[in-house]
Order: structure tokens, then sequence, then C-alpha cells
């Protein structure tokens, strides 16, 4: 840990001479020098001197770190300081000293004895060679060398290097140029596995490699996590939908496969790495072949068919009527535009919820004195703001409720008392009739909406056996399906 | 079956919108009251948005009803609900579905005894169901991906020049996050650091697979990488900072991602108002609405195993008064303190932007309504109504936080979600300074944001440095970056 973690840590700056001194202690019988003291004192015993072991005491010693005395190292800064004298010490002669030891085998100079000694015992044992014929002993160095080396830098540009990470790893990742293949490929694999999808995909993909036309001309560079939203010009196979729509393909395929159970890092043991994309394009289809995914991948994709501005699927599906057709179900989202500004029929949940805030404010304010008080009202005023902060009237919704439904004299309008009676029978604790058991026949699928967990029985049971006597009426529990 | 006017004025005009609020709920043939009409919807087919609204006045009625203990209320009005909600129909009736189930459990605590019988907590999705219903959210919607992105990129530009890199992952992360940081650091001018990566998840097997995955990235990029899994059984709580293994001297970056909030789920039953919740609920051991705002006794923050350190944390210092009283102020900021001692360079904070934190029911639903809504919009344009993916993040992974927000108190509400403005303060108090987001990534995400789909809706604020990634206009998540404050 940190010294920060232990602010009682000593932290200490020692001077260059001291770090680099070697051999602090000397005897002086034999002028044979020590590093450390303890080491002295052991030696002392074999000229009979007197000697004397000192021990620290854990209680008493505080924890030191160190501090690299050198301004422009890292390790200036008291929050990266060192945590032991060694280690400082070997920073300091390593970074900032002089490099007096060789290598025999590979020049390469070390200002530590031990560094130099560790090297020279593997050096020449294990090699990496680069493409470019230079051999590195060292992992480290040799990755540094392979990113600047001309000669990959030829290689890769015939294929965006990513793109073979992509197809390799089936990846996922935002930055990477190969992403509209992946995703056309992953597109399909969800609806026709087997040789279908595949050659549909050959069909939208003319070139998988590098082709401008699949990737949309994104740059080789994967430095840019975001290409794929830049500067898209709406051209392409995906018909002006980005890259993204596989990405959503891309899990499902796996989510029913097998053992790779529903975490979507299965899919990585299924790609292979360094292929070409076509080479990749089979393993994907029979993954997605043996992913059983019965109706639903394919209704779910089929359905995006219907989608107009926002789908995701829609652009898997135009370049393909192979593809199942769009159902019904996906046409009724094509008004179901983002905007909440489309006529009534199709309005977004959060559009309802403004104009619920808005008719409550309304009714309150303009449907006379008792309205102001009452419960849901002001929990409706709380709606609608985009931060859905509540009107503070809601805590006190509790005392209001009841003296609201009383206190209202005027009624006049016919809204205005049953509203009231609406307030009533919430405060009776629900006069709610057997009468309103069969819920109207046509939505009795929706009452199975509770069925993802069975509740319904709960539900029913606790007018029977919850609701104490406050006389729900004859409700027959034939009636409720 | 098609009831009968009682014959008396009938307000149900071809609009029933019209005087909406004034719509009855009860059938008059009992208590007497003769001037009501059925419900609009029980006449005729609603249209959608006559249909929305109406599930929006009832779900308000059910939450009054609930939170006041009136059950019997809530209960008829679930009916009604019931009746037009549904989990596969259009935005509002799947948000509607979410909530009402949300409120049925919530109505259930006050039979422990069904609630056991019909093992409720137990219908939750598994971890790997989870896991996928957060891919799929990932996929379908942007957010997560742009924070990750975001995130990614502050990484980096912390990072720059440094050779040894420990990112510790709090959980929360895609591992595509991480491909892509290693993806990042390997096209690094310098080349790539050393990276090490530590990742704490609740569960194993997620944390096998992210690590087979990324080493074998890594591997192919040649990137020198480790990876440290980190089991936390009960999340972040019961983390040991320890475990992570900092070690001195090393440059550290960390990042959570809707993990924080977590922390502030505390025993106590300081927050809970149900009125008239009876005893027998074992967790909680309130009653009265007027010990509300009493602290708890118990407010031991041992939790985190670590002893927080900083000079800015002191946890017997006198707190700002909230009403979760101090058990869980302290669990959380002792948990920051402790991140704060690791000296990491940055550490970038992914949270919901809400307030589902409230304490009374109803503040906590009407904002979670506005919430959910937004999302379940999003997903309503951004996929079919019949896609399985959707389906999945709808109800594993909305209708669950839902459920938690709405019918879980005390120690199992964990989804305790906070606008970043509340987090800042915290963050300062642990020690924490702003470290605003780089700009680049702004630019990149607003992009993606707008490249994808084709659609307009998703936008990205920026505002102090920090990111608000928006559904039309509502802020869904928000990004920040901080940096380790010392002696100022």
């Amino acid at each position: 840990m940190n010294y920060l973690s232990d602010p009682d840590a000593e932290v200490i700056a020692l001077s260059p001479k001291t770090l680099l001194a070697t051999n602090r202690f000397v005897c002086e019988v034999c002028n044979k020098g020590f590093q450390r003291e303890q080491n002295l004192q052991l030696h002392r015993r074999g000229h009979n001197l007197p000697w004397k072991l000192k021990q620290k005491n854990p209680k008493e010693t505080r924890r030191k770190v160190y501090l690299c005395p050198e301004p422009t190292c890292v390790h200036h800064d008291p929050s990266r300081a060192l945590g032991d004298l060694t280690g400082i010490k070997k920073h300091y002669c390593r970074k900032h000293g002089e490099k007096k030891w060789k290598c025999d085998k590979c020049n390469k100079r070390y200002a530590v004895q031990s560094d130099w000694k560790a090297h020279s015992k593997t050096c020449g044992t294990r090699e990496y060679r680069c493409d470019c014929g230079t051999l590195f002993s060292r992992r480290d160095s040799f990755i540094t060398h392979r990113a600047f080396c001309d000669a990959l830098a030829q290689e890769s540009a015939r294929v965006p290097p990513m793109a073979a990470s992509i197809y390799g790893s089936g990846g996922m990742t935002l930055g990477l140029s190969g992403m509209a293949a992946t995703q056309l490929q992953s597109a399909f694999q969800d609806h026709s596995p087997g040789n279908a999808a595949a050659a549909q995909f050959d069909h939208l993909m003319p070139s998988s490699a590098g082709s401008p036309a699949a990737f949309r001309g994104a740059p080789p560079s994967s430095s840019s996590p975001f290409y794929l939203g830049g500067g898209e010009d709406g051209q392409s196979l995906l018909h002006g939908k980005p890259a993204f729509h596989g990405l959503m393909q891309l899990p499902e395929q796996h989510q029913q496969g097998g053992n790779n159970g529903l975490l979507n890092l299965g899919f990585f043991s299924n790609a292979t790495s360094g292929q070409d994309a076509r080479l990749i394009f089979p393993d994907q289809f029979n993954a997605a072949g043996n992913g059983g995914r019965g109706g639903d991948g394919g209704g779910d994709v089929s359905a995006g068919g219907g989608h107009e501005s926002a789908a995701i699927f829609s652009g898997n599906m135009m370049g393909n009527n192979q593809i199942a057709g769009g159902p019904g179900a996906g046409f009724t989202s094509l008004f179901n535009a983002s905007s909440e500004t489309v006529a009534p029929a199709q309005m977004s949940a959060t559009a309802l919820l403004q104009k619920a805030a808005q008719m409550g404010a309304t009714t309150s304010g303009g449907g006379g004195s008792g309205g102001g008080t009452s419960s849901v009202n002001s929990l409706l005023r709380g709606l609608g703001s985009s931060g859905g902060r509540p009107a503070g009237a809601a805590g006190g919704f509790m005392a209001g409720e009841s003296s609201s439904s009383r206190s209202n004299s005027q009624a006049a309008e016919t809204n205005e008392s049953q509203f009231q009676d609406m307030m009533n029978s919430l405060g009776n604790g629900g006069a709610f009739g057997g009468g309103f058991a069969g819920v109207d026949d046509s939505k009795l699928s929706t009452r199975d909406f509770l069925g993802v967990g069975g509740r319904n029985a709960a539900g029913l049971q606790l007018r029977h056996g919850g609701a104490a006597g406050i006389g729900m009426g004859s409700l027959d529990p034939a009636e409720m399906k | 079956m098609v009831l009968q006017d009682e014959g008396s004025s009938s307000s149900v005009t071809s609009s029933p919108l019209h005087n909406f609020s004034t719509m009855p709920l009860h059938h008059p043939s009992v208590a007497g009251t003769t001037t009501t009409t059925p419900p609009p919807w029980m006449a005729r087919e609603l249209r959608s948005d006559e249909r929305g609204l109406c599930l929006i006045h009832l779900l308000l009625n059910c939450a009054a009803a609930a939170s006041s203990g009136r059950l019997d209320a809530a209960n008829a009005t679930l009916e009604h609900i019931a009746a037009l909600a549904s989990p596969d129909g259009d935005a509002m009736q799947r948000v509607a579905a979410a909530f009402a189930e949300a409120l049925a459990r919530r109505a259930l605590r006050a039979w422990p005894g069904l609630c056991r019988a019909l093992l409720l907590p137990r219908s939750a999705p598994s971890p790997a169901e989870l896991a996928a219903a957060r891919r799929h959210f990932l996929d379908l919607c942007p957010f997560l991906r742009l924070a990750g992105a975001a995130a990614n990129q502050s990484i980096l530009e912390a990072m720059e020049g440094e050779k040894m890199v420990h990112v510790v992952d709090l959980g929360g992360a895609d591992p595509t996050q991480w491909l892509e940081l290693l993806h990042l650091l390997a096209a690094r001018p310098e080349g790539p650091p050393h990276l090490r990566l530590t990742a704490v998840s609740e569960h194993k097997d997620v944390l096998t697979q992210t690590a087979m995955a990324l080493a074998k990235e890594a591997e192919r990029l040649d990137v020198p990488f480790q990876f440290n899994p980190v089991v936390a059984p009960r999340g972040l709580e019961s983390l040991d900072l320890e475990s992570l293994r900092v070690k001195t001297g090393e440059a550290v970056a960390v990042t959570s991602t809707l993990q924080l909030h977590s922390l502030l789920a505390t025993s106590s039953s300081s927050d809970d108002d149900d009125g008239v919740d009876t005893n027998n609920k074992k967790k909680n051991n309130k009653d009265d609405s007027s010990s509300r705002r009493r602290r708890s006794p118990e407010d031991e923050s041992g939790g985190s195993g670590v002893s927080p350190a900083s000079p800015y944390c002191s946890t017997s210092s006198p707190r700002p008064s909230n009403s979760k009283g101090k058990a869980n102020t302290n669990k959380v900021e002792a948990f920051l303190c402790g991140v704060w001692g690791l000296s990491p360079k940055v550490v970038v904070v992914t949270e919901q932007e809400a307030t589902h934190n409230a304490a009374p029911l109803t503040d906590r639903f009407v904002e979670a309504l506005n919430y959910y809504a937004a999302l379940f919009d999003c997903l309503e344009v951004v996929a079919a109504r019949g896609s399985v993916q959707r389906a999945r993040v709808e109800r594993w992974m909305l209708a669950e936080e839902i459920k938690n927000i709405v019918a879980c108190d005390g120690a199992e509400r964990r989804e305790r979600h906070e606008r970043l403005d509340r987090w800042a303060v915290r963050m300062e108090a642990a020690g924490f300074a702003r470290l605003p987001l780089s700009y680049y990534a702004l630019l990149q995400a607003r992009r993606a944001a707008q490249g994808l789909l084709g659609c307009d809706g998703f936008k990205v604020r920026e505002e102090k440095g920090a990111f608000f990634l928006c559904w039309q206009d509502r802020p869904i998540f928000s990004v920040s970056a901080w940096r380790g404050r010392r002696f100022d």
C-alpha cells in the first residue's frame, strides 16, 4: 500500500550518494565491506571481536517509504514512493545510474549487478524473432519493436490490423475498424445459420478485407474507439444503420448456446484468431447453428424489419429479403419514432407522463378547491418534470387525502364528485365490487403479466384472505381466470 | 363482459380523458354511489395514449395506496392495471407491468408467509441471466458503452508515459471495455505498458470467462497482461481493499460502473416509510412514521476492512444530517476513503442519474416512473416489440431494479441511485477532486450517439467535466472522473 494508507509512514529522501554507495560498513580488521550492518556484525564474530546485533523493535519502528532524489522521476512524488530501501536503491541505480555491467553475449548494459547476473543466465535461452528478422530475448522489447517494425506495417496495410482481431475475437469492441463486418456477419448468423447466411453475407460484403464499403471507410487505426459513429455517410450495406446492429445480434447467438450459457464471453472461445474474415464465418455460423434458438432469434430480427427510423435490425433486413419477412408487429413501431411529437397514436411513455402531469395540474387548479390536496394530484404534479422531482405535497398526501374528499363543498360538476367518489373509495379501503372481476375478456391475456413469477395466485388470495371484511362483494374465484 | 351503465349522468364521452382524473375506479353497484360510470377501458377499447394515461393514474393510485398500507385498494388498482398493462405491449404498458409487479411485491410484504412460500426472492434472474440482460442492454442502448469508452479515454490519458498500469475494476464494466482498453494501450505511440487488471465481481465464473477472453486478446496484441480476479460475494461492502494487491509505486486507475450505490444500502430502518408495514417483517424493526428520521442503532462501518486513514476521511466527524442515518454514510465514505488510500491516478465513476433513494415510497415511485419510462421508451425505439433481447433487458434487468427500488427496503434495497451532485459531495469528502473527462471523449461520444441507429434520441451532455448520457434530454447515466487530492 502507499504511504497514504499509513499516514504515519516516514517519507525518506536519501541522497544519490547514499543510494549508490555500496559496502558502507567496513570491518576494521580486514577492511572487508558490507552492505548491511548486521552482516558486518556477523563477520566480526569470525574475528573474535565483540559484536552486537541490534534488533528492530517492530512496535517503535515506523514504516518507511523512500523517494527518488531525481526530480524528474515519477517516484520523486510522495504518492508514488517506493516501499523498501533495496528497491529504491536499485531503482535509482537502474534508472539514473551509470550502466557499468555488460552482458557479453548480447551487449546489453546494466547498472545493477543483480540485474546483470539475472540476465546473463537467460541470455540466449529464449528468443523472439520478429518478422523482420530481429532477435529479441526479452518479450517486452520484442513487443515494443513490433509496434514500430516496418515489415509489419506493410502487412497491416492490407488488412486493418484490428479487423483480424475482430474476426478472431468476434470482437465486440467499438474502436475497431472491422466492426461492420462483424456485425453483418453476426446479424446473419442469427436467422439463417448455415450456408444460406454465408452466401448472403458474401453478397453484401464484396470483399471482406479492408473493403471500404463494408467498413464504411473506417480508418485502420484503432485509436479512435468511436469510428463507427463518426462520419457515417449513410451509404452502406446497412442502409445507414451503423455497425451497431450486429452488436445486438452478436451476443444473442450465444445466449442459447448450450454450455456457454448466457455469458456472452462464450463466443470468444469460438473465435479463432488471426484469420481472414471469410474464414471465420463458417465457425460463427456453426456456433449459431448450435445454439438452437427456436423462434426467438428469428422473431426478433425479423420483427425489426418493419422499423424505419430507429430500428436496429432493419438494416440487416433490407439488404436481404431472404431473411424472414417482418411480421406485422414490427410495423406498428414504424410509428414509434423516437420523437414525442408524433401524433398521439403512439406516444412515448415519457410523453404520457408529462401529459398526465399537466392534466393533473389543470384538474387540481381548475377543478375546484379540493383537488389540490388530493394525493394523486400531487403525485401527478410530480410527474412529468424531467427530473421527476415530486411536488412537495407528496409527503402530506396521507393526511390530506381523507380531508380533501370531505372538504369539497361545491362539487357542482359531476366530475368533481366522481373524483371524490374515487378518493372516497380509496380512502375506505376499496369498496370495490365483485363486478369488476370479469375484466374485458379481450384483455385476459394481459392478466398474465404477473405470470412471470406466477404471482397471480397471491394477488387473488389477498382479496379473500387479506381484505378483512371490507366488503369486497361477491368475488367469485371462478370469474378470475 | 361488458358492464352496464347505471343510467345516471354518464361522463363517458368519446374522449374519456376529458375528465381523466375523475374517472372512477370502482363499480357503482357497491357502496351506494350512484353517479359513477364504469371506467372507460371497460366500455370500449382505448387508444394507446388513453390507455397510457389510465395506467399512469392507476399506478399512482396504487403507489399511494401501497405506501399508506391500504392494501385492498392497492389490490383493486392492480387488477385494473393488470387489465391494461402488458410486458409485451407498448412502452407504457411494459413499464406499467414492471411497476405493477413491484407494487404487488411490496404489498405482499405484509404477508411474509406468502412471500416465503412463493419463494419470491428465488424468482430473481440467475447471475447468468442477469449478465445476459446486461449484455443485451449494452448492445441495444449505447449508454454504458459510451461510458466505458469515456472511462478508457480517461485512463489512457492519465497513464500517459506509465510503464506499469494497474486498473482496478470495482465492477459493472463489460469485458469489451477492457478489450477496448487493450487495443488503445497497444496502439500507444510509446508502446503498451504492462497492464494489470484486477476485476471485482460477485460471481466467480464471470471473472473466469473475462480472464480467458482478455488474456487471449492481450496475447494476440502482445501486451504484457495480468488478470487478477477478486470475488466479493456480497458486493462492494464485503470487499477487502487489501485483496486488490495494489503495489507501492504503481500507477492505479479505478473504475466503478453502477456499483457504488449499493454501498448506500443499510440495514437501518430509517428509510422505510410504510406506515403500516407490520412487525412481522423480520428485518425491519420500525413501526410508525415518527421513527422515520431515527438514526439506526446499527451503524457500523466495518464492512470494508480498510481503516480510512486519509486526512480527509474521519468517520467520527459529524455528518450533514440526512434521512438515511449514519450507517450507510459511514460505509460508503469508508470505502471511498479506502480507494483514496490506493493513490489512484484516476477514478472513473458511472452511476444512474436519478434519485431513487428517497425515504418515502411515493417520491421514489414518481422519480423511478419517470426514469424507467425513459428507458423503456428508448428500448421501444431501438428494438422491436418481439425482440428477445429487449424483453430480457426489460424483465431481467430493469424490472429487477424497479422491484428493488419499490418493493424492498433496508439492506435489501441496493438500487439506491443518486445523482452526480450527491456523489460529487461524497467524492470530495473522501479526498478526490474532479478530473474533467477528455474533450476528445466527448466528441467521440456525441458522434457515436448521433451516428447510432440514425435516431437522435441519444444525447451526451457535458457539465463541469462530467458526461450525462441522456435519452431525449432526460439524463440516464452520469460519468465522472476523479483524481486523488493531496493536502490542499
